[in-house]
């Protein structure tokens, strides 16, 4: 095990391929994709772009300490709960360590309500409500505030790496000691104006999304959350817990280049991708599989596909974002629980989306269910702003 | 680790630059000005802490500013002049990391983008509205145009921002991945934060020209916006002039203030918010010495930035700025540590120790 390797004991996600991570595994072994018009969101483009929604509202969820929050912040403590009840632990325990909570999101700390800024216009004097609601909706204090957790509380919003990003930082705080317990992890929910952002960049595909085929024309929007749940060594072993897995190793770099677009060398993601395997300890070779980026959009497949086939030849990838859409600052997160789960099954699902290989692109993903060899792998993020994020993930040498 | 402040960057109410906010300090003077707030009963004046940023223009070419709105102009501007203070402008960034602490990232071009489409209809959404609203605009700007290439980061925690993305940029060089972070803290004023001022606090809210933030039975609090950047490394050879971030730590209060040297000057985030205020109430029961300086950059998510810019400032001086509403109970006098707190809606606490 590598030195800096830090245990995932828990884990939970929802996302439009199912209600909890066994649910949404099951899912995506089947091939099915989940996408329709949206429900939650009236539009009057002119070309309808379907998205991948959660069906549950969310009525169902029991909180203690959650008053009126964003469907974002109901998102994040729905797969707390899960990741929580999955590592074993509960809430006394959790309020006598030192627990952080760390998430990624990109809706979530926007003030964007569009009901009450109508309303502002008009000279109204709109409910307050609104307002109130998106100031106690924080994904990581909404998670903190449900658990009563004094640790560390960081909302990380770094638009597409968001997850990964907060993966890597929780990572970080339990290396450097700061927390014994990290809560990470990620979660948006579709919005308004999400869905015409994307749409005026003309980077969203009124049809089903094809990472990395020839024919893509671009990213589905999607909603959902993930979390895992990070542990130091000292306490998984007082409580005698397995790890499901590690985070091995991971890293980040700016492009420097674009606000929107990646750079066109990949120079940021050649950079993260190496300095993430170095820091995992792991080798090339090692590798069983990435779980790309793979929005289905032409300049991030075009880099991501180039990068992938120069750092990692012959290592082969998948785009789960054809099950789940582009769920933004969930992305990462939800990603990471696919491959941490796929690890553990030994086998990765068929990119979906994808049919035909693009002639200009170096390499192309996993075009059918395949075994794994190998007992790490790799997850990556690119986003707006030229960051990308990865992460390192292996499941060798549990010393317990 | 205690990371070593090798230069800072400001732009607030007080002006721009570190010597505009050491006047301010010596005068214990700042006016905010007024502006006005659309509400139902028409237009209302009330007084901000603007900030103004045509000093960029001293580093950047207008024409690669034409589509920075105002926040990453104040992101640009504080990076600059902190990269420039530390004598690190001109330095290879492949490095050196980035991360920007906000309350509610860039407002204004958030209800810009909203504007474009409830005006027009959403097939008029506009692509770059939308693209500088995110909130890692700022970030993705400050590295373009400074070549910064190492990690990059956002973060957004209300009142705890600046407190916990600092937690991280001394876990980055902790780590090794960086040699030094360009760390900054970045809130705006927009039309719609006034108004909703104005509705949660009404005339409280456009009354008062000066704040009275130890008055905890008084709304005072005045909105704020601005930036203040500051260059971070673990590298301590031949000191620093400014010191030491020592500490930082979030949690409860009681746990916090435990771990406090007593010698410990206090310089309170209480920005004048008569629900919040009396958090603060603990801190002056006469064992610590306290200040607040908030009167001089105004009420904002991110203002413990600006009070780790002043303590790297009394440092550099070898003197404690008296606070500009006067003489606070407390005892000691001496240059000890600094401790800059910032209390939550949750009544957790930010507190981040600087020293000599």
């Amino acid at each position: 095990m590598s030195p800096g390797a830090v245990a995932i004991t828990g884990m939970g996600c929802v996302c439009a391929a199912g209600n909890n991570l066994p649910e949404c595994m099951e899912s995506l072994f089947r091939g099915e994709r989940n996408l329709g018009v949206p429900m939650r969101i009236v539009s009057d483009q002119a070309t309808t772009y379907p998205v991948f929604e959660v069906a549950d509202d969310l009525a169902s969820l029991e909180t203690r300490n959650t008053p009126d929050i964003s469907r974002t912040g109901r998102f994040a403590l729905k797969v707390a709960f899960e990741a929580i009840g999955d590592a074993g632990l509960d809430r006394e325990f959790l309020r006598s360590k030192r627990v952080g909570v760390c998430m990624g999101t990109t809706v979530g700390c926007v003030m964007n309500n569009g009901d009450f800024y109508r309303a502002y216009l008009k000279g109204q004097d709109p409910d307050m409500a609104d307002i109130t609601r998106f100031l106690r909706s924080n994904p990581a204090a909404s998670v903190a505030r449900e658990f009563d957790l004094t640790g560390p509380c960081q909302t990380i919003v770094n638009a597409c790496s968001s997850g990964t990003d907060a993966i890597r930082i929780g990572a970080l705080w339990i290396k450097s000691g700061i927390c014994d317990i990290v809560l990470t992890g990620g979660a948006d929910e579709l919005s308004h104006v999400a869905c015409n952002g994307f749409a005026s960049l003309m980077i969203t595909d009124s049809s089903p999304c094809k990472p990395f085929d020839r024919d893509r024309k671009g990213l589905n929007l999607g909603e959902g959350a993930a979390m895992l749940i990070l542990e130091s060594e000292g306490v998984r072993r007082m409580r005698s817990k397995e790890a499901r897995t590690f985070v091995l190793g991971s890293s980040a770099s700016c492009d420097a280049y674009h606000l929107t677009a990646p750079h066109p060398d990949g120079r940021g993601l050649r950079r993260a991708l190496k300095e993430g395997i170095v820091s995992s300890g792991a080798e090339v070779k090692d590798i069983a599989f990435v779980n790309a980026h793979g929005t289905g959009t032409q300049d991030n497949d075009r880099v991501e596909s180039r990068i992938l086939h120069e750092v990692l030849p012959g290592v082969p990838f998948l785009s789960t974002k054809g099950y789940t859409g582009h769920t933004l600052g969930a992305a990462g997160a939800i990603e990471a629980v696919f491959t941490v789960a796929c690890l553990e099954q030994g086998r990765i699902p068929k990119s979906a989306g994808f049919s035909s290989p693009d002639p200009q692109l170096p390499a192309s993903p996993a075009g059918s269910e395949m075994e794994i060899r190998g007992s790490v792998a790799v997850s990556d993020s690119l986003a707006f702003g030229g960051h990308n994020g990865v992460l390192v993930f292996g499941t060798g040498g549990d010393p317990t | 680790m205690k990371l070593s402040i090798k230069g800072m960057g400001v732009v607030g109410g007080f002006g721009c630059g570190t010597d505009t906010l050491l006047s301010a300090l010596s005068s214990g003077q700042c006016a905010p000005q007024n502006v006005s707030v659309k509400t139902s009963q028409g237009s209302l004046d009330m007084a901000v802490f603007c900030a103004e940023t045509s000093r960029l223009e001293e580093f950047v070419n207008k024409k690669a500013l034409r589509r920075a709105d105002h926040f990453s102009k104040m992101a640009l501007l504080g990076s600059h002049l902190a990269l420039q203070d530390a004598g690190k402008l001109e330095e290879d960034h492949s490095r050196m990391g980035i991360i920007v602490a906000t309350g509610y990232g860039a407002t204004r071009t958030t209800y810009a983008f909203l504007d474009s489409f409830i005006l027009d209809g959403d097939t008029f959404s506009s692509p770059t509205c939308f693209s500088h609203s995110v909130h890692n605009a700022a970030v993705a700007s400050v590295s373009e145009l400074l070549n910064i290439t190492g990690p990059g980061l956002t973060v957004s925690q209300f009142e705890m921002s600046v407190a916990s993305a600092l937690l991280t940029a001394r876990c980055w060089l902790e780590e090794g991945s960086v040699d030094s972070v360009l760390f900054g803290a970045i809130d705006e004023y927009c039309d719609v934060l006034g108004y909703c001022w104005h509705r949660y606090f009404g005339n409280r809210a456009t009354a008062p020209h000066s704040m009275d933030p130890l008055n905890f039975d008084l709304q005072s609090a005045i909105p704020g916006e601005g930036a203040a950047f500051f260059v971070l490394s673990d590298d301590d050879r031949g000191g620093s002039r400014y010191g030491f971030i020592k500490d930082i730590r979030l949690g409860r209060m009681d746990q916090c203030i435990e771990a406090v040297d007593r010698g410990t000057t206090f310089f309170l985030g209480a920005d004048g918010h008569k629900e919040c205020g009396a958090r603060y109430r603990r801190f002056l029961s006469g064992h610590f010495r306290t200040e607040c300086y908030t009167p001089l950059y105004g009420s904002l998510p991110i203002g413990p930035a600006f009070d780790i810019a002043i303590a790297a400032l009394s440092i550099k001086n070898g003197k404690i700025f008296p606070s500009p509403r006067g003489k606070n109970e407390g005892q000691g006098t001496g240059m000890g540590s600094i401790c800059c707190v910032k209390v939550g809606d949750r009544e957790e606490l930010g507190m981040v120790t600087l020293e000599a």
